[in-house]
């Protein structure tokens, strides 16, 4: 393995990919949405429309999970108060995992399946450039900026969520152990996992969008989840986004050999037509 | 010496025999012509040989390496000229060569940029380098991929379809750069072409396929002779009944036509090792010699007839 070689398919991909709207539309909007619209949405909601706070009973099945010192402050909480909280810390923090899932199997769909698309990918496997060397280079340019945006959006999260709280609550909710470990552990646990799970359907499929569809199935695990936080079947804390990270560390390391065997440069070739 | 050895090649899709049991030798320095109808295979062998696909059967030695145990040596030393231009549309010409110049190793900057220069250059693509391969016509791409091939200065070079969608000035360049390479640079080409008149002028050995197995291979002369024999045509300055009686006599002439508004006799021999005695008699004769040639079928003829044949 050649770093030089490596860093070499990054550039170049990157290249392409800050030229292409197609991956750079999705890349902007999704994390704008998730980090600014959503909280804007509800901040908007429950201030003009004060009865849209949910009712402490709304909230009981969420509140239940909760661990003993949070249950206590949200009791000494007006309804608006809590679905603040409950909102900005609790249920938020599922969806923005769509941000890096999606961010990232976006740029993985069009360095896979859109240069096998475009054809470009016979003069790139002409070259002495290794299988592993280029699937590498792929992964990272998929992965460094996913990961980035998804810690730029947490940013803009937080400093929104701040100013929302400092004056509905008189206090900062972040930093906040439950996010620092949902950004820098899960979301890159589950990045990882997507781009991988992205090389594999980008073999077997023809073009970008249809690796891009097919990889919109990613955002099911993380519907359940926040569907769950919401029956109150699970509600995360920092201990369930470590046992999540481990569990999707141990899913990284079979979707990638899978994705090395599936990124065969014989192979590729083979089903392009 | 020989650059590429192929022995038996065969690649099967599903169904398909798209390359069945080809075998051929291209000596280091030559250009070798592989020919064929559409869907004969060339491309398949192409793919075959610059290590993009598997053979299913067979093997073959690039450049003294084995393109399946040592397909990373074989691209190293290696160029091709893709069937489609296979460019990055999105980066600019200048990009898509600093990218492949990169990986088939050129990592010193000058040298790098030299030698992209050169190319642009050549290619009369210097003025556009900064612009997108996306805003280029068909035979701007077609020049550009034709500069990627050669980026690294690689010993051989595969060449599928060179000159399509060139105009004639244009295809009368790579033409004339493939004849450089192999004699001035002592590259060995593989050329798939269509065009039978640039086979001709450039290969001195082809190879034709059918339906991915082998019909014929030779030097254009020993093509020639596989379909019929050649003629000798003779230039004079005026025909007369002398001239022609006297050929008629010999037992070596078979047929004696004339072609009067050239002023020429064209002669059906037997065997063309004759041709001394035959101009000693139409001296002999009185005629005034102003050329003598000795003429094969052309390419295209011989082509046409193989591939008919081949069907029939
Ligand atoms: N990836 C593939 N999958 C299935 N069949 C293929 C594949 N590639 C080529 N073929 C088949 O193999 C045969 C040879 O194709 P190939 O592209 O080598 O022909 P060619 O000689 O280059 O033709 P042309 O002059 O049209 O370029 C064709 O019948 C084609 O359909
Ligand atoms: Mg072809």
């Amino acid at each position: 393995m050649r770093l030089r070689k490596v860093m070499l398919v990054f550039k170049k991909d990157w290249l392409e990919i800050k030229r292409n709207h197609e991956v750079i539309l999705p890349m902007i909007i999704i994390p704008l949405i998730l980090s600014i619209g959503f909280p804007l949405v509800f901040i908007v909601g429950i201030t003009m429309v004060p009865e849209s706070a949910s009712s402490m009973e709304d909230l009981e099945n969420m509140i239940r999970n909760l661990p003993e010192h949070e249950r206590n402050a949200l009791s000494q909480m007006t309804p608006l108060q809590a679905s603040i909280y409950l909102f900005t810390l609790y249920f938020l923090a599922p969806l923005f995992l769509i941000i890096p899932v999606m961010v990232s199997s976006v740029i993985a769909a069009d360095s896979f399946a859109g240069e096998k698309e475009r054809k470009t990918i016979e003069a790139l496997l002409a070259t002495p450039i290794s299988d592993s060397e280029l699937l590498l280079g792929k992964v990272m340019v998929s992965f460094v900026p996913s990961f980035m945006i998804t810690v730029i959006s947490f940013i803009a999260y937080s400093i929104l969520v701040n100013i929302l709280s400092f004056t509905m609550l008189g206090r900062f909710l972040f930093p906040n152990l439950l996010w620092i470990m949902l950004i820098f552990c899960l979301s890159p646990a589950m990045a990882f996992a997507s781009i991988c799970l992205t090389v594999i359907i980008s073999a077997k499929v023809k073009g970008f969008r249809e690796a891009q569809q097919i990889s919109g199935m990613l955002l099911l695990p993380i519907i359940a989840l926040m569907l769950g936080q919401i029956a109150g079947i699970i509600m995360l804390g920092p201990v369930i986004i470590g046992v999540l990270t481990l569990s999707i560390i141990l899913i990284d390391y079979a979707v990638l050999s899978l994705s090395v065997r599936a990124f065969k440069r014989e192979e590729i070739l083979q089903k392009l037509i | 010496m020989e650059s590429i050895i192929a022995e038996g090649l065969t690649k099967r899709f599903n169904t398909i025999i798209a390359v069945d049991h080809i075998s051929f030798r291209i000596r280091e320095g030559e250009v070798f012509g592989l020919l064929g109808p559409n869907g004969a295979g060339k491309t398949t062998t192409i793919r075959m040989l610059s290590c993009l696909i598997k053979p299913s059967e067979g093997f073959a030695l690039v450049g003294g390496y084995d393109i399946i145990k040592e397909s990373n040596k074989v691209r190293e030393i290696v160029g091709v000229l893709t069937e489609n231009p296979s460019l990055y549309e999105r980066l600019t010409a200048y990009e898509n060569l600093w990218f492949f110049a990169e990986a088939y190793g050129i990592s010193d900057t000058n040298e790098r940029d030299g030698r992209i220069r050169e190319l642009l250059e050549f290619f009369d693509l210097w003025g556009r380098r900064g612009d997108k391969v996306g805003t280029f016509s068909r035979g701007m791409k077609q020049k550009l991929a034709i500069a990627r091939a050669l980026v690294h200065r690689p010993p051989i070079i595969f060449l599928d379809e060179p000159t399509a969608g060139l105009d004639p000035e244009s295809a009368k360049e790579i033409r004339d750069l493939i004849g450089r390479l192999s004699k001035h640079e002592k590259c060995t080409i593989l050329l798939c072409t269509h065009r039978l008149e640039d086979a001709e002028k450039l290969c001195s050995k082809v190879m034709i396929i059918n339906k991915g197995k082998n019909i014929a291979i030779g030097s254009l002369e020993e093509l020639a002779r596989l379909v019929g024999k050649p003629t000798l045509q003779i230039g004079l300055l005026s025909i007369n009944e002398k001239i022609t009686d006297s050929l008629k006599a010999l037992k070596e002439v078979k047929d004696v036509f004339i072609d009067p508004q050239l002023s020429r006799l064209i002669l059906n021999l037997d065997d063309e090792s004759s041709t001394p005695k035959i101009v000693k008699e139409v001296v002999h004769a009185g005629g005034m010699i102003l050329s003598v040639n000795m003429v094969y079928p052309s390419l295209e003829e011989v082509y046409l007839k193989l591939i008919r044949e081949g069907t029939a």
